[in-house]
């Protein structure tokens, strides 16, 4: 008797379980998004947030856009779909949440770990049908960059272009947030600012591997890499590409010594909370990431504090968050692919761009080509009023435009401040941009060396006892 | 039909989190712990523990920190228990609460809001790492130190120290005589509450100031590599410290139970 509770004891505990997971009727497809936290509109907004644009649309976030995209979903295919959607902290952690079992359809990891996955085989293609731009519904392929559309297309992995299996989402520079009255433009415009002994303990560092080697690595190499032979190549991206790729392991000891060093001056490695230190006055510059850049700079505005952000002149990491669809999770499932990059389209909607890039603070990948509104947004949020006296033309056609160039065809008339404050991290010039490089993945031998690097840097070193 | 329901069966659902949470991450960990990338059984993780420069220098220094947090927290906590434990149950209700209370506050907040005290008297928290490391985890672990102590001491025997007192011995000398020998189970808990976390918990380092790793940190960063093996070598080893430490103060308390006993005769 006593045994047979316990059965039945289990035995509702089950029930219960299973439950919760069931309700779904047949032909619901049950689509799994992992994206980063914080990285998508999640609605709610108040009334006077509405967002009043130039060509007559209104955008306000009332429900979260996963939720949207279920119903928008239906209204457009009649399929009902339902969005099982969770986070990750890290692309690590997703990584690790991935060969640790758990099965997503739609992920959306950085650049490397793209590369990475593409590497593994666990990525599916893209069907033809998501490049037919034709089709009015595939907001995607019609409204992406050119400029990224571009940078999608060139860098290829074992022969295949990362286009082909992934969707850009956000993307961005790595770059110094400064305090213009402490540090000046040129100071900040270089990565040995970070180990510059006159702002000892005023500086924060990333607390990540990769982002700590790549400012190691510009200052190592600044020489070379600001020598006008070098910028005057006529390969100069692909050399700077190279370059900011290097891991042999000369680089990398030679990497080493100078973390160490920007360890002795920083007064923190840091992940969060460098924005508040930096809007508090606790430290006068901060290695940023250009989202958190734009967030820093205007909560900082909010307190009458005006600071900067500088791509320094070596070298900038230009990165991207891309939607990638999992071969675990679709098991060649037609209809989850449908969904999965209908939901791609549903993000890559002109107003649902708005929506992220107002609610994240990160810059969509989404130009909008026949569609003004994603630059009609950036106008309105970073475009002086009519009355300011002193402004300036800001160029942002090479990215809103049909060729990687200025052109004068899209220009925000701004005030003067804002080249070097939230306007010039959201949509960095030409310029700036031009000395940025993406940085690849490591392999895992490289990898292994590397983390092994930082954790020398990071621990207690024992001799500093003797 | 009838359902029996004994006391025993009260005891289900925390064994199925046991087994569930505790035994079986334990398992997985250990597992991860003596193999290899392959999935072999091996002892390097084992011997490069005891050999890495890394490992041993980050163990020295989260033990510093450890012990030092221990000693201050005991130093600040053992007062506070006997004051409250001595106060009138009237008021006591409402002194324990002042020490509570800031356990109803997230800690991130807290540790936030301690960093902005700190920065104001110090200036810059990044030139006295060490200290402000201390003082933030003595600060968080404070009241898990404070409860034990007062526990115990709230539930000692009057009796006895009357009875001291009645032979005798004077104030002083019936605490160090009886109150503090019988009160040690619960210093003895509270060290265990403390220790361990101030050589791990590294949120409050990477709030307030972060730069050099303690063993928590470490563990994250090879987990963060996906180096599982490694990373769950580390737990087990500062598992098994915990544990050699948990029997020998257990041996300790036993002696303490039985000169307890012998006083009684």
């Amino acid at each position: 008797m006593k045994r047979f509770s316990l059965i039945f004891f289990l035995a509702v505990i089950m029930t219960i379980l299973s439950a919760c997971g069931d309700k779904e009727d047949a032909d619901t497809v049950v689509l799994r998004v992992c994206n980063w936290e914080e990285y998508i509109d999640e609605g709610g907004w108040d009334d006077d947030e509405l967002i009043e644009l130039e060509n007559g649309r209104n955008i306000i976030g009332e429900n979260a856009m996963y939720h949207d995209f279920e119903e928008w979903y239906y209204e457009t295919y009649g399929i009902k779909v339902k969005v099982e959607y969770s986070c990750a902290g890290t692309n690590e952690d997703l990584y690790n949440q991935l060969t640790l079992g758990d099965v997503f359809d739609l992920v959306c990891p950085s650049d490397y770990m793209i590369m990475k996955l593409m590497a593994e085989d666990k990525l599916v293609k893209f069907s033809p049908a998501f490049f037919d731009i034709e089709d009015e519904e595939n907001y995607y392929s019609r409204g992406v960059s050119p400029y990224i559309r571009k940078i999608f297309d060139e860098n290829e992995i074992d022969g295949e272009s990362w286009g082909e299996y992934s969707a850009g989402y956000m993307w961005g520079t790595t770059g110094i947030v400064y305090n213009p009255e402490e540090i000046t433009r040129t100071q900040a415009s270089n990565w040995e600012l970070l180990r510059d002994s006159s702002y000892k303990r005023r500086v924060t560092i990333k607390d990540n591997v990769r982002d700590a080697y790549f400012s190691a690595l510009a200052v190592y190499k600044r020489d070379k890499l600001l020598s006008a032979e070098f910028v005057e190549r006529e390969d100069y991206r692909q050399a700077l590409a190279k370059e900011m790729n290097d891991t042999s392991d000369d680089t990398i000891s030679a990497v080493e010594e100078i973390l160490r060093d920007m360890k002795e001056n920083a007064y923190s490695f840091e992940t969060d909370s460098g924005k508040a230190d930096m809007v508090t006055g606790k430290v006068l510059a901060n290695y940023q990431w250009s989202g958190d850049a734009v967030y820093t700079i205007e909560q900082a505005s909010e307190d009458d504090v005006e600071l900067y952000y500088e791509v320094p002149s070596e070298c900038g990491n230009l990165w991207f968050d891309g939607w990638v669809m999992l071969k675990a999770g679709l098991k060649e499932d037609a209809r989850k692919q449908h969904a999965a990059e209908a939901f791609i389209n549903f993000v890559s909607m002109p107003e649902n761009v708005v929506r992220n890039m107002y609610y994240i603070g990160y810059t969509s990948v989404i130009a909008g080509c026949d569609d003004t509104t994603v630059f009609d947004y950036a106008d309105w949020y970073f475009g002086a009023d009519d009355n300011e006296e002193e402004t300036i033309d800001y160029d942002v056609s090479y990215f809103f435009g049909e060729e990687d160039e200025v052109d004068g065809s899209y220009v925000i008339t701004a005030v003067p401040e804002q080249q070097y404050g939230a306007l010039g991290a959201q949509y960095p010039s030409l310029d700036i941009i031009r000395r940025c490089a993406v940085m690849g993945y490591f392999d895992d031998e490289t990898y292994e060396k590397i983390n092994n690097m930082w954790i020398n840097v990071r621990c207690f070193d024992l001799k500093s006892l003797f | 039909m009838k359902i029996y329901f004994s006391r025993k069966n009260l005891c289900i659902p925390y064994a199925l989190f046991l087994v569930l949470f505790v035994i079986a991450p334990v398992l997985v960990v250990l597992y991860y712990a003596f193999t290899n990338g392959e999935g072999q059984f091996t002892l390097e993780n084992l011997v490069g523990f005891f050999t890495s420069a890394n490992t041993i220098g980050t163990l020295i220094y989260s033990m510093a920190v450890a012990f030092v947090v221990t000693v201050l927290c005991l130093v600040i906590a053992y007062p506070v228990a006997y004051i409250l434990s001595k106060s009138r149950i009237k008021r006591r209700n409402g002194l324990l609460i002042l020490f509570i209370i800031p356990m109803w506050i997230n800690f991130t907040l807290r540790v936030t809001a301690l960093k902005e005290v700190l920065s104001a008297i110090e200036g810059n928290l990044a030139y006295y790492p060490f200290i402000n490391t201390v003082i933030g985890q003595t600060y968080d672990f404070l009241p898990f130190m404070i409860l034990p102590i007062y526990t115990t001491l709230i539930k000692l025997d009057k009796d006895l120290e009357e009875a001291a007192s009645d032979l005798g011995a004077n104030d002083f000398r019936t605490f160090l005589k009886v109150t503090l020998p019988l009160s040690m189970p619960g210093v003895i808990s509270g060290i265990m509450m403390v220790f361990l976390p101030a050589m791990t918990n590294y949120v409050i380092l990477d709030i307030l100031y972060n730069s050099t790793y303690i063993m928590g940190s470490l563990i994250g960063s090879y987990f963060s590599a996906y180096n599982w093996h490694t990373g769950s070598m580390i737990s087990i080893v500062l598992f098994a410290i915990v544990f050699a430490a948990t029997l020998i103060t257990n041996k300790y308390t036993d002696i303490d139970n039985a000169a307890d006993r012998g006083a009684m005769l």
